[in-house]
């Protein structure tokens, strides 16, 4: 799954270390998804929607199957 | 759940591994000298204590981790169980076809070492799987 991460986070000049302490979780989780090494947990990717009051479905694009 | 916590709970693993230290050095060759039974077992209880507490903090610490970290930690415990498990059985078999010979308390004081010889090694490399160092 792809995802907009990067470059929302970018748009507010957070660093990777400022959004993990939004929502709790490690740097390394951050780097992850944004990476797109790990999908977040739909609780997570609500929290990560939330923080950027934008739909989930706005920052997470499916991949192909 | 707050990040603070998790390296909070690190200092108290390395309290822990110096409690077993000081145990080991202390403790421990008074066990031999030990005359009576039951303060014998008290005496070897003690020295399992740290490390009791030990699994303890890790398992908070596992709790107290996000969702990856979780998965991290998960993974390489199934991984550390299975080597530890594939190791103690062919070795078993191995022992009891008189292949060679082990001290049955030896072996047993091995396994919690092995298994986290074998954790931290699964973490690394699963950690690496997500990009990690898996040195957090």
């Amino acid at each position: 799954m792809k995802n907009h991460l990067r470059e929302l986070r970018d748009q507010y000049a957070w660093s990777q270390g400022d959004l993990a302490e939004k929502l709790d979780v490690s740097r390394q989780t951050v780097n992850a998804i944004e990476t797109g090494k790990y999908d977040p947990s739909l609780p997570l990717a609500f929290r990560i929607a939330k923080l950027f009051r934008l739909s989930i479905e706005s920052i997470f694009v499916p991949g192909k199957d | 759940m707050s990040r603070p916590s998790v390296n909070r709970l690190k200092g108290y693993l390395l309290a822990l591994v110096l409690v077993y230290v000081a145990l080991v050095e202390l403790v421990w060759p008074q066990v031999a000298g030990a005359t009576s039974m039951p303060w014998k077992a008290v005496l070897a209880l003690v020295m399992a204590a740290p490390l009791i507490a030990y699994i303890w903090v890790v398992g908070l610490r596992v709790m107290r981790g996000d969702e990856l970290e979780q998965r991290v930690h998960l993974l390489s415990l199934s991984v550390a169980t299975g080597v530890v498990a594939a190791v103690s059985t062919a070795g078993g078999f191995l022992v009891a076809a008189g292949v060679f010979r082990v001290d049955s308390g030896e072996t047993l004081l091995g396994v919690f070492p092995a298994l986290g010889l074998s954790y931290a090694l699964a973490r690394l490399l699963i950690a690496r799987l997500y990009g990690g160092t898996g040195c957090a």
